[in-house]
């Protein structure tokens, strides 16, 4: 069963990757539209890795240590856009921000473009990877021993240095493991950012649409090439998320 | 019954601590903690209700009581983790109430030690000190002194998660000596260890706190370790302490009847008060008793332990003793270290006081039943050998001492 529904695909991208041997495949990674659609992807789907952890953090933070009237409610609209799908995302932010939408209405006589931009593409990712870092961090917080905290702040420290050498140690692997995740799902978004990104070659277009762009033109190598990669960047993160969960959760 | 044998070797070592050449000296010491008037609320139920005491330089207090009486609750208050109804607590002078926990300076000793899992040992005991910005010369320094008061050189670059609970226990202890408490709070300290390392751990304990002088206040539900470590014990019971006092007294004169029935197995018998006796049965215990609490007539209990009861087959009483009554063997049984013998007094013995108090478990009997009544005697070894006593002999029966408390406790003692 995984034969033919998992690995023959993954396979097939790269024997026709390489049929016309690695000089052509070379070539067409090379190419200045596809470097800079890889640059763009990792660079969006970096910012949008660290917004999205650190704001997992704090939410996590809150959500286990605070017991507030609708937190049940808040949590699963944190976890909301796992259910929602990414091109509704992208529309709904293109209602939101684009010339005539609810608030990008307002900043359109400014002068102040946020749609088809690489922060549009940002904002895609943040939107769609949202829960992810939070689900991976709010267990370790709901699970982590009291006491140790209360520890600390017997022993005198204030809560910021509790956090940062008691709490922060202990979720080192869920916060490594929730931003592998995020930058993975984010490097490889492609329903919302196709509406919001404009899809402008050499400026808009990350790696995914680049697939997408370049097979609509026919050039199966070209986007051949840049599957691979990210086919690549894919098996390496998850390696790392598999085979470093030991190593992460040392305690 | 390993209970009562535990009880026994705590009382010698009761004894022990008597003798006046290592009787602690505390009673006129210094106020290191007090706790004033503290009572705690959870919503509307009351947990804590008028908790005072102090504790001086250097002894160690011990809360004992059982699971959900409060002393928990009571620990957290003094360390700063929880906040008083009312009430203040008093840390060397200094009113603390207002100041929160980091601001207190007291070590809290947590039953999982709450040792900081991702530092090594060192980094764990040189915390408090990293957090208050010493330098770093100054904090190895501490920390090597620490390491080799609590014997752990050897472990300083372990994780917590290779260390034994013992050891474990001495890295926290360490931890908050470093930054010098003004007192040591101990939440269960050998709850999740074995009987065997818990005894052990115990004088390992109260040996480091006699060298390092530090003031303790422990917690615990097990009496025999609250007789062992504490210069003093307080017996919390339902939110308030019925007594508190030395190991000897709590364990001797009990206040209560709950007090006397926590510490250890307890005999109870009705009495009534006939100037300066009380008369159980035909028997009279003579008794130095406090006028204004007693009054003529007055039913009362006797309360009195196993190994205060003498047993013998003539009717010669030794001096001092209180002939009680005669009585027949129902069953003998050896339990490790002592003899153990369940006696049925002879009617008339137990049925002195004719109240029709139903609250009182003795007396919740048909009359008949009443009349005749169980004790529990203990005997040492060597007299168990010396005059051996068999199920259905009759023999006549003496206590040493006795406690004599009113029939119906209505408020417990609060002092």
């Amino acid at each position: 069963m995984m034969l033919p529904l998992v690995f023959l695909p993954l396979v097939s991208i790269f024997v026709f990757g390489m049929r016309n041997g690695l000089d052509k495949f070379w070539g067409a990674l090379t190419a200045q539209e596809a470097v800079f659609a890889l640059k763009l992807s990792m660079a969006t789907s970096f910012w949008a890795t660290v917004f999205n952890v650190l704001f997992g953090l704090f939410a996590a933070y809150v959500m286990s240590r605070y017991n507030f009237w609708g937190r049940n409610a808040l949590i699963v609209t944190i976890s909301l856009p796992t259910a929602i799908p990414t091109a509704v995302a992208g529309f709904a932010l293109l209602l939101l921000w684009g010339p005539y939408g609810t608030l990008g209405r307002f900043l359109a006589p400014h002068g102040i473009q946020v749609m088809f931009t690489a922060g549009a593409i940002i904002l895609a990712n943040i939107f769609v990877t949202f829960p992810l870092a939070f689900g991976v961090i709010k267990p370790v917080f709901d699970t982590m021993n009291r006491s140790l905290e209360e520890a600390s702040a017997t022993i005198g420290a204030t809560r910021w240095q509790t956090f940062w050498y008691v709490t922060l140690p202990s979720l080192r692997g869920a916060i490594v493991s929730g931003a592998l995740l995020t930058f993975a799902r984010a490097v490889g978004e492609f329903g919302s950012t196709i509406l919001v990104s404009g899809n402008l070659a050499g400026r808009t277009q990350t790696a995914p649409l680049y697939i997408f762009a370049k097979f609509n033109e026919g050039q199966i190598e070209a986007a051949n090439a840049i599957a691979i990669v990210l086919a690549l960047f894919s098996f390496l993160i998850f390696s790392v998320l598999f085979f470093a969960r030991d190593w992460l959760d040392v305690d | 019954m390993s209970t009562e044998e535990n009880v026994l070797k705590a009382k010698q070592k009761l004894i022990e601590d008597h003798d006046p050449s290592t009787a602690s000296t505390t009673a006129s010491a210094q106020k290191a903690t007090s706790v004033v008037g503290v009572s705690k609320r959870f919503g509307k139920t009351s947990v804590l209700e008028n908790i005072s005491f102090d504790v001086a330089e250097g002894e160690a207090l011990v809360l004992l009581g059982a699971s959900g009486s409060g002393k928990t609750t009571i620990l957290r208050i003094i360390a700063g983790l929880e906040q008083p109804y009312t009430g203040h607590v008093i840390l060397h002078g200094r009113d603390v109430t207002e100041l929160p926990a980091r601001e207190r300076g007291v070590g809290v000793i947590f039953q999982s030690y709450a040792l900081f899992p991702k530092m090594t040992v060192e980094k764990n005991i040189g915390y408090g000190l990293k957090i208050r910005k010493r330098r770093r010369k100054e904090i190895r320094e501490t920390v090597n002194e620490l390491l080799s008061l609590v014997q752990l050189e050897e472990h300083r670059k372990k994780f917590p998660s290779q260390l034994s609970g013992g050891q474990q226990q001495r890295v926290a202890i360490a931890r908050t000596l470093a930054y010098k408490p003004e007192v040591l709070l101990f939440d269960e300290p050998f709850g999740a260890l074995d009987t065997q390392t818990r005894v052990h751990l115990r004088r390992e304990i109260r040996a480091l706190l006699r060298k390092v002088n530090v003031p303790a206040i422990f917690i615990t539900h097990d009496q025999e370790e609250a007789l062992e470590l504490g210069d003093r014990v307080a017996v919390i019971y339902k939110g308030h302490i019925e007594q508190i006092g030395t190991p000897f007294e709590i364990y001797n004169q009990p206040a209560t009847e709950y007090v006397a029935t926590f510490l250890g197995a307890a005999n109870i018998l009705e009495g009534v008060v006939r100037n300066n006796s009380v008369e159980v049965g035909p028997a009279r215990l003579s008794v130095q008793l406090d006028k204004q609490k007693f009054k003529d007539g007055e039913c009362v209990k006797i309360i009195f332990r196993p190994e205060d009861v003498s047993l013998s087959k003539t009717d010669f009483v030794r001096p001092g003793h209180h002939k009680l009554s005669t009585a027949v063997i129902e069953e003998v049984s050896f339990v490790g270290a002592y003899e153990r013998l369940r006696l049925q007094l002879d009617k008339g013995a137990a049925d002195t006081c004719t109240t029709d108090d139903s609250a009182f478990f003795l007396t919740t009997e048909t009359p008949e039943a009443r009349s005749t009544q169980s004790i529990i005697a203990t005997r040492p070894k060597p007299e168990a050998t010396m005059t051996k006593l068999n199920a259905g002999e009759r023999v006549v029966v003496a206590i040493t001492s006795f406690t004599v408390l009113p029939l119906n406790q209505k408020q417990p003692n609060q002092k």
